[in-house]
């Protein structure tokens, strides 16, 4: 099939194997004398472990522990502060502190239920609040501070009509991909090989090299067909595939760890827990005089990913707006529970939640509607970003929004729910919207520094052409995605090209599959090697080509100062929801979901279709479903329906558009679209309810619990 | 390391069952929906049991669904989907069976399993309160009757002896015609969910009276709860009902119910609710057809 | 011994009747098509047809299916019928990360079978014990509408 218009959509590369059920996931795969892995997890928040007794081990099984470790015991991420195997002090309820191995998983459980283990306990921080009062003792893993001058914002207060102190929250949000985590090491005689679910397969290796203290040649890593990852299975597979490395190493057989759903739940990271306090000036009318916010993010035990997570959930604390006199300050701070890390938007949901509540409420305060109260402090093309950063692309927001206005007849429906409300005593509807953007790509100079990725097409004898990058398909698309680009530039049928399931000792680093940078950045790239290739191209002869990431000229990002462009390229959406509260119950029914969005220009229509509305669901569902809670440093939530993510009977279809908005910088113009749509889902939810209750909420998810406590908190203040 | 492996039986027939029954102290199996969830291992292990499995849900005795009078007799083993399709089912049953988990368990699930299972969440429980379901339990020395309420102690326990079983479900007196029932449940999500407060209601009315009113509550107490002495006190009362009777049969549940916060929900909710939807049902000014699933 | 018809076949095993169908499935008869998502019955990746009726296979005693038809998607996927619900289910989008995808088939399959014609409300009520975390499910659902339309007379 040759490629017409980049846009239209294939038929996916996998798509046979997966709904025949006979691509294998890493749980499909057998071998000849594997043997299991099972985790021992400390029992206790935060401790010295004083001994470890474990009982006679029968024949065969083994306990690995910090002790086989040849190289570093920490997973290399960011900070040399996550041990594989905690043998010294324990952080966390559920951190691995040694496997036992062996054939049989129903005697590895057996035995581990029978290990005593001694730990001096420590006083624990549980939760965010209390890390926030003693975060000076406690462990500040991050803080940033920038924008304008706390003097000048100081004056500015002192002269204004008056100053709005809010403060908002945002709960854990879990991946919950359908394919729990697993990992699978095998030892070969000159190699340790990783294979697994995961999305980044260099960083994988990179913590393999450092744990197992080898020559890069030593290990290699190979992506098993991923069941979903969303920022799951970034940073989180690199400890179980040292787990299963080094265990593999000392037992010379492969060894599998998979993890069942309640284990997943309970010690997989998941998205920070967020508080934001926020103080802003207003005039007599209403207008914003100055802005600062203070945020807030709970990392769990170790750094991880998490101050960089900060670094995005502060470039989008003023969310799509242009604040005069804008300050911001966050911090990521340590708690004795599970460690948070990537999740789809990495901060930016918890930011653009806040922001868009905020920016509501004052809309209230003002009484102005909020989306024309919005709309006055829109960015526009030219305008600098918060941190002095330029939009330099055209901005499409004022278009989206009349067109969603006109689309919704928003103002009719807005008359028409006041109507219906005065008249339905049990449900009551409202409508909502939000505006969001997602920086594509790595924050700052990531991309040239710390990243550099590399392509290659190998062309064979046969004229056939393989795509050889680390970019892993968890659903996304991206084996689809990535050979249409090449097919369509090397004008070859898109079955020409191939695409396997990524190798490092075959595909070089293109870095991780994370930060919606897939697709822009290693599509574009990829789009130049296929050029470069076609521009050699000689018919019956092998070749191969490499490409560069090559930096585009932009306003220097300075991380220390959080000054310059923080981003080359932005996508943006807007969402406008309609609910329907039931004040009986508390339960929403989300009964119309709106999605207009600039990711440049589409790859795919069906695949971006399905970032779109697996987002947008995820999102929404963030904003009002899904609520998981962590007690005495133990996640409360361990099954999936106590956790509550939406089934098909939660879900509306999406309306949805997108405004095609080239960026040079990407392939056919692509941006990135994978996270994005979650942005917008919680906020506007929010807003929806609050248009339907005439309540502000200061929280998320709005669960029925806190719907009804505050209908309660209404109805005792109008009685008095 | 000694794996241990129980024994299990697959009868033909009912009366074989029971006759191993009363040599043995056994675990019975219907669908298996909820006790293979309590019983499960760790991936990769079978499920763990300590006595000797029964399995009962092929059994032909315990599946059939009739009319004895205005009774309606209900087999132990009637799957919910078998439930849903059968004319002889009240409506307002179908319409909490509908609600409960998703097609898969409810192809699997049973009414004798729900009622066993004794959860206070179960779906099908208020209902069964409210009509004063009788449950029919066999062993080799004959039959006995006991109310549902009596039947179920608390969460997971009920008034077995090791010999008997479960055959039947009795909806005594069943009359739709006239009396108007409701039924709530209150969920994190619209499917495959536990309820964090379920409610089922009835008003029988006689030119314009009250003449039987039955209100059931789940998941606010080990065990569903109904008040009758509460109930007793509105039978005979003009419909609709005066304000000042709704505030007191609700001031009424607000001193008896007493629910827990846990992972699911809070107390202050679950009670609140309660009473909400209570309320809401006493101040219906007229009934009309039809249901809305919320 | 335990007998029952396989994806057609009839077969025998002889491991403990409390061993969970799907792990009979997957271990002993190497049918890897069936995924286990949550073990709970919460999650639907390990739908299987037993008697024509979808159900969990992580909650089934395999005591509980002698002499049962017991259809995986191993065998369902070298039906007709199968390849229209692929071809819909490709042509809508309908697949991402794959892993929900043999239990929504087999969820689509019964439903289809039982209801040729579904609504939108049926077809969301027929996978609704079916988790996906990519899709947010509106494109299963078209994928499933576009099956019955294209299956038109054969379901």
């Amino acid at each position: 099939m040759l490629n017409k218009d980049i846009s239209t959509s294939v038929k996916k590369k996998e798509h046979d194997g997966k709904v025949s059920g006979q691509l294998p996931y890493i749980s499909d795969v057998k071998l000849d004398t594997l043997l299991y892995g099972v985790l021992y997890r400390s029992p206790v928040a935060y401790g010295k472990v004083r001994s470890i007794q474990l009982p006679p081990l029968p024949a065969g099984y083994e306990k690995i522990g910090a002790e086989h470790i040849p190289g570093n015991n920490f997973v290399k991420i960011l900070k040399e502060d996550q041990p594989i195997f905690a043998n010294e002090w324990v952080n966390y309820i559920g951190e691995p502190m040694f496997m036992l191995v062996g054939p049989e998983l129903d005697i590895l459980y057996q035995l581990l239920e029978q290990v005593e283990v001694d730990i001096e306990e420590h006083q624990a921080i549980f939760t965010l609040k209390e890390a926030i009062e003693q975060k000076d003792q406690a462990g500040i893993f991050a803080s940033h501070e920038f924008g304008e001058d706390l003097d000048v914002i100081q004056s500015i207060e002192k002269n204004a009509h008056q100053v709005i102190v809010e403060e908002y929250e945002t709960g854990y949000q879990e991946h919950v991909y359908l394919e729990p985590q697993g990992m699978l090491g095998i030892y070969k005689q000159d190699e340790i090989l990783v294979e697994g679910s995961m999305q980044c397969l260099y960083y994988v290796k990179n913590a393999l090299v450092s744990a197992l203290a080898c020559e890069d040649d030593e290990v290699r890593v190979i992506q098993s067909p991923t069941g979903g990852g969303f920022g799951g299975k970034e940073d989180f597979p690199s400890m179980m595939a040292c787990h299963v490395a080094v265990a593999a190493k000392v037992v010379k057989k492969p060894v599998m760890l998979l993890f069942d759903r309640a284990e997943d739940m309970e010690v997989t990271t998941k998205r920070h827990p967020a508080k934001f306090k926020y103080r802003t000036a207003l005039d007599k009318q209403g207008n914003i005089l100055c802005m600062s916010v203070e945020l807030f993010l709970d990392s769990g035990a170790n750094a991880g990913l998490s101050p960089v997570v900060l670094q995005r959930a502060l470039l989008n604390s003023a969310g799509v707006y242009k604040i005069p006199h804008f300050h911001a300050k966050g911090y990521a701070l340590k708690t004795n529970t599970v460690p948070n890390g990537a999740f789809r938007g990495f901060g930016a949901p918890q930011s653009f939640a806040a922001i868009e509540s905020h920016m509501g409420h004052i809309s209230k305060k003002a009484n102005r509607d909020s989306i024309e109260y919005k709309r006055n402090y829109m960015v526009k093309q030219g305008d600098p970003t918060i941190t002095n950063g330029k939009f330099k692309d055209p901005v499409l927001l004022e278009d989206m929004i009349m067109d969603l206005m006109k689309v919704t007849d928003y103002a009719k429906k807005k008359a028409e729910y006041r109507s219906f409300n005065q008249k339905s005593n049990r449900y009551k509807k409202g409508i909502g919207a939000s505006f969001f953007l997602h920086g594509c790509g790595f924050t700052g100079s990531g991309e040239r520094d710390h990243i550099k990725a590399t392509v290659k097409l190998a062309k064979t004898e046969n004229d056939g052409v393989q795509i050889k990058i680390s970019n892993a398909d968890i659903g996304q698309g991206v084996l689809t995605t990535m050979s249409k680009i090449v097919a369509k530039e090397l004008d070859l049928p898109y079955e020409d090209i191939s695409f396997p399931y990524p190798d490092t000792k075959v595909v070089p680093d293109s870095g991780p599959t994370v930060a919606s940078r897939t697709t822009m950045i290693v599509g574009k790239l990829l789009e130049r090697a296929a050029k470069k290739l076609k521009e050699q191209w000689q018919s019956g002869v092998a070749q191969e080509v490499i490409e560069h990431y090559v930096h585009e000229e932009m306003i220097p990002w300075n991380e220390e100062k959080f000054s310059g462009d923080a981003y080359p390229a932005y996508a943006w959406g807007i969402n406008f929801i309609e609910v329907e509260v039931d004040t009986l119950t508390g339960n929403v029914r989300v009964e119309k979901v709106y999605g207009s969005f600039d990711i440049g220009k589409a790859i795919d229509e069906r695949i971006v279709k399905g970032q779109i509305d697996g987002g947008l669901v995820q999102g929404i569902a963030y904003g009002f479903m899904e609520k998981m809670t962590s007690k005495s440093g133990r996640i409360q939530q361990k099954s999936i329906s106590d956790y509550g993510p939406p089934t098909a009977m939660d879900v509306v279809h999406i309306e949805s558009k997108l405004f095609d908005n080239p960026y040079a910088g990407g392939p056919y113009g692509a941006k990135g679209v994978g996270e994005l749509p979650l942005t917008g889902g919680a906020p506007a939810v929010q807003a929806a309810i609050e248009d339907a209750l005439q309540i502000s909420f200061y929280q998320i998810p709005v669960t029925p619990e806190y719907i009804i406590e505050s209908l309660m908190k209404k109805a005792g203040e109008a009685l008095d | 390391m000694v794996m241990h492996t129980v024994s299990s039986y697959r009868f033909e027939s009912l009366e074989e069952t029971i006759s191993q029954l009363s040599k043995e102290d056994c675990q019975i199996i219907a669908g298996g929906t909820d006790i293979m969830v309590q019983h499960k291992s760790p991936r990769g292990v079978p499920a763990k049991f300590e006595k000797p499995i029964v399995f009962i849900d092929h059994l032909k005795e315990l599946k059939k669904i009739y009319q004895n009078n205005q009774d309606i007799h209900i087999g132990a083993c009637c799957s919910y989907s078998e439930l849903l399709k059968h004319p002889l089912i009240p409506k307002i049953l179908k319409v909490a069976i509908q609600q409960i988990a998703a097609p898969a368990i409810r192809n699997r699930g049973t009414l004798g399993g729900n009622i066993c299972n004794a959860s206070p969440a179960g779906d099908t429980l208020p209902l069964l309160y409210i009509y004063n379901a009788k449950i029919k339990l066999r062993s080799s020395k004959g039959e006995r009757l006991i109310e549902i309420k009596d039947f179920i102690q608390g969460p997971r326990k009920v008034k077995i002896s090791k010999d008997e079983i479960l055959t039947e479900i009795i909806l005594p007196e069943v009359q739709e015609e006239g009396t108007h029932f409701v039924f709530e449940k209150v969920a994190n999500r619209r499917a495959d969910a536990i309820a964090k407060i379920s409610f089922a209601g009835s008003l029988r009315l006689d030119e314009g009276r009250i003449i039987d009113a039955r209100f059931a509550f789940g998941a606010v107490g080990p065990t569903v709860v109904r008040f009758m002495d509460i109930e007793q006190t509105i039978v005979g009362e003009a419909f609709p009902l005066d304000n000042m009777v709704i505030d007191r049969v609700v001031a009424g549940f607000d001193r008896k119910i007493n629910p827990i916060d846990d992972h699911r929900s809070t107390a202050v909710y679950r009670k609140t609710v309660a009473l909400n939807l209570l309320r809401y049902f006493l101040k219906k000014r007229a009934f009309k057809e039809g249901h809305r699933i919320n | 011994m335990i007998k029952f018809k396989l994806n057609g076949k009839e077969v025998e095993t002889s491991a403990p009747p409390t061993l969970r169908l799907i792990d009979l499935l997957r271990d002993e008869f190497d049918l890897i098509g069936t995924k286990e998502g949550c073990g709970d019955g919460e999650c639907g990746a390990c739908s299987v047809m037993v008697n024509n009726l979808v159900q969990n296979s992580c909650l089934i005693p395999i005591g509980a299916i002698e002499c049962a038809d017991i259809l995986t998607i191993d065998g369902y996927s070298k039906t007709e019928l199968f390849k229209i619900l692929s071809d819909c289910y490709s042509e809508a989008g309908a697949v991402q990360c794959g892993f929900c995808i043999p239990g929504m088939v087999m969820a689509s399959a019964a439903l289809l079978s039982e209801n040729p014609n579904p609504t939108e409300e049926e077809i969301r009520e027929g996978i609704s014990g079916n988790l996906c975390r990519c899709t947010g499910y509106n494109m299963i659902v078209d994928a499933i509408s576009l099956a019955a339309k294209k299956g038109d007379g054969i379901w």
